[in-house]
C-alpha cells in the first residue's frame, strides 16, 4: 500500500509541476471536437446530439491514449523504471499507484471536454451528472486499467506509440461499447441500461485483477 | 527436444504430418470437385469446406498460442514459446483465410460484403489481436523479453472473447450465421467432403505449425552458433 500511495503522490506531483500531459490531453481532444464539427454533416450542434455520446468516448480515447504514451515513457528517463521494478513489494501496487495516477489525471481532462460537449452539443445534464460521472469513472477505470498494462509493454517497444494504441484498443472494446451504450441510455431515457452496467463492472474487475496478477511479467528493468 | 537441437533435420512429425496432409488434400479435391450443387446457393456453398476448416484451424491455433504461452510464463522453457509464437503465425494465416472467404460467400447469398453479425465481429477483434501480437513480438527488444510480453498478450487475448461477445450481444447485432453444424444443417451427400475438409484443415494445421516450429529451432541454433563464433 505504501508503495501504491509513493507511486500515486509522485506522478501527481510532477504532473502537477510541469502539468505537460494534462494540458496536451486536453489541447489535442478539444482538436478532435473541431475535427467532429467538420466531418459531421450538420456540425457539432444539437442536430448531432445523438451522436454526441459514442463522439464523447473517441475524444476520451484519444486524450486516454496520448497521456498513457508518457505515463511510462516519463520513467525512462535516469532509468527509474529500473527501480521502479527493484521495489520490494509486489508489483502490482506499482501498476496501481500508476492506474490511480492515469486515472486522475484523465478524469480532469474528461471534465473539461464534457462541458465542452455540452456547449457544442447542448447536451442537457441536468438531473444525471452522479450517474454520468458513474459511467465515467468506470469507463475510466476500464481504460486506464488497459492502458496503464499496456503502456508498460510498449515503453519496452520500438515504435512504441503506434504500438500502445494496437495492442490496447481489441480488449478495450467491450469496456467501450458498455460505456457508450451506458451513456446514449442516461441522455435518451435517462437511465443506465443494466446490461451495459453489468458489462462494465465486469469487465472492470477482470482487466484490473489480470493486470495486478501479470503486471509481474510486464514492467522490467 | 534436445534430439532436435542436437540434428535440426525435419522430424519424424513433420514427415508424417505430410505424408497425411497429402493424401487428405487430395480425398479433398476429389469429394469436394464431386460434392453436390447446393440448389439453392449454388456452387457458391462450396466455400464451406474452405471456410470452416479454416476457422477451426484458427481458434486451435489461437488456443494453442494462449496454453503455450501460459506454459511458457510457468515453465520459462524456450520450446513453449516456439509453439506459442508458430501457433500464433499459423493461426493468422488460417484466419485471414477466414476473413477473405466469407465475404465472398456472404455477397452469394446474403447480397452483401459485410454485415456486422456476432460471430464476424469476435473473428474480425481476433485477427487484430494477433495482429497486434505478431507485431508485438517483432517490435520488442530481447527475445526473452518479447517471449515473456508475447505470452501476457496471448492470456489478455483469451480473456477479451468471452467479454467481447457480451460486448456485442449488448449492441443486439442480428447472428446471420448458422446455428449449428448439426447433422439436419447440411445437405444429402455433403456430409462426407466436409468431414474430410475439415480434417484436412487440421491436417494443414498441423503441418505448417511443425514447419515452423522446426524453422524457429533452426533459426535458434544458428543464431546461438553466430554468437560463439
Amino acid at each position: 500500500m505504501r508503495v501504491l500511495a509513493a507511486v500515486l503522490w509522485k506522478d501527481l506531483v510532477s504532473e502537477w509541476r510541469s502539468r505537460e500531459r494534462v494540458v496536451a490531453m486536453l489541447v489535442f481532444s478539444l482538436l478532435v471536437v473541431v475535427v467532429f464539427h467538420f466531418a459531421l454533416p450538420g456540425g457539432a450542434t444539437a442536430r448531432n446530439a445523438s451522436q454526441a455520446p459514442g463522439l464523447l468516448w473517441v475524444a476520451y480515447v484519444f486524450a486516454a491514449l496520448l497521456g498513457l504514451n508518457r505515463a511510462f515513457s516519463i520513467e525512462l528517463e535516469n532509468d527509474a523504471i529500473s527501480v521502479l521494478a527493484l521495489a520490494p513489494v509486489d508489483r502490482g501496487w506499482v501498476f496501481l499507484g500508476k492506474f490511480l495516477a492515469n486515472f486522475l489525471i484523465l478524469g480532469a481532462v474528461q471534465i473539461v471536454v464534457a462541458v465542452v460537449f455540452a456547449v457544442f452539443f447542448q447536451l442537457d445534464f441536468s438531473g444525471i451528472v452522479p450517474q454520468f460521472a458513474g459511467i465515467v469513472a468506470l469507463g475510466s477505470a476500464g481504460l486506464c486499467s488497459v492502458g496503464t498494462f499496456f503502456s508498460a509493454m510498449a515503453v519496452r517497444t520500438r515504435f512504441r506509440e503506434v504500438m500502445l494504441p494496437l495492442l490496447m484498443i481489441p480488449p478495450l472494446l467491450p469496456v467501450l461499447a458498455a460505456a457508450v451504450e451506458a451513456t446514449v441510455g442516461l441522455f435518451t431515457e435517462g437511465k443506465v441500461p443494466p446490461g451495459s452496467l453489468q458489462l462494465l463492472l465486469v469487465a472492470d474487475g477482470i482487466y484490473c485483477i489480470a493486470s495486478f496478477i501479470l503486471f509481474d511479467y510486464v514492467l522490467d528493468g | 527436444m534436445t534430439t532436435a537441437h542436437a540434428n535440426p533435420s525435419p522430424g519424424r512429425a513433420l514427415r508424417v504430418s505430410g505424408w497425411i496432409l497429402l493424401a487428405l488434400g487430395l480425398a479433398f479435391a476429389i469429394l469436394v470437385y464431386s460434392a453436390p450443387i447446393d440448389s439453392m446457393q449454388g456452387v457458391i456453398q462450396k466455400i464451406l469446406y474452405v471456410h470452416v476448416p479454416s476457422a477451426f484451424a484458427a481458434y486451435l491455433g489461437f488456443a494453442i498460442t494462449a496454453l503455450f504461452g501460459i506454459l511458457y510464463l510457468w515453465r520459462g522453457e524456450v520450446r513453449y514459446d516456439q509453439v506459442a509464437h508458430s501457433s500464433a503465425e499459423v493461426g493468422v494465416v488460417f484466419c485471414t483465410l477466414m476473413i477473405v472467404s466469407g465475404p465472398i460467400w456472404a455477397k452469394g447469398t446474403w447480397g452483401h460484403w459485410w454485415v456486422w453479425d456476432p460471430r464476424l465481429t469476435i473473428t474480425l477483434l481476433l485477427w487484430f489481436t494477433y495482429l497486434a501480437y505478431l507485431l508485438l513480438r517483432s517490435f520488442t527488444e530481447g527475445s526473452e523479453r518479447a517471449a515473456r510480453f508475447a505470452a501476457v498478450y496471448g492470456i489478455v487475448g483469451v480473456l477479451e472473447i468471452p467479454l467481447n461477445y457480451y460486448a456485442i450481444e449488448l449492441f443486439g447485432e442480428a447472428a446471420m450465421h448458422p446455428d449449428n453444424l448439426e447433422r439436419d444443417s447440411l445437405g444429402d451427400g455433403m456430409r462426407w467432403p466436409f468431414l474430410i475438409s475439415v480434417l484436412a484443415g487440421f491436417a494443414a494445421f498441423a503441418y505448417l505449425l511443425l514447419l515452423r516450429v522446426d524453422l524457429t529451432r533452426r533459426r535458434a541454433i544458428l543464431e546461438e552458433a553466430l554468437l560463439d563464433d
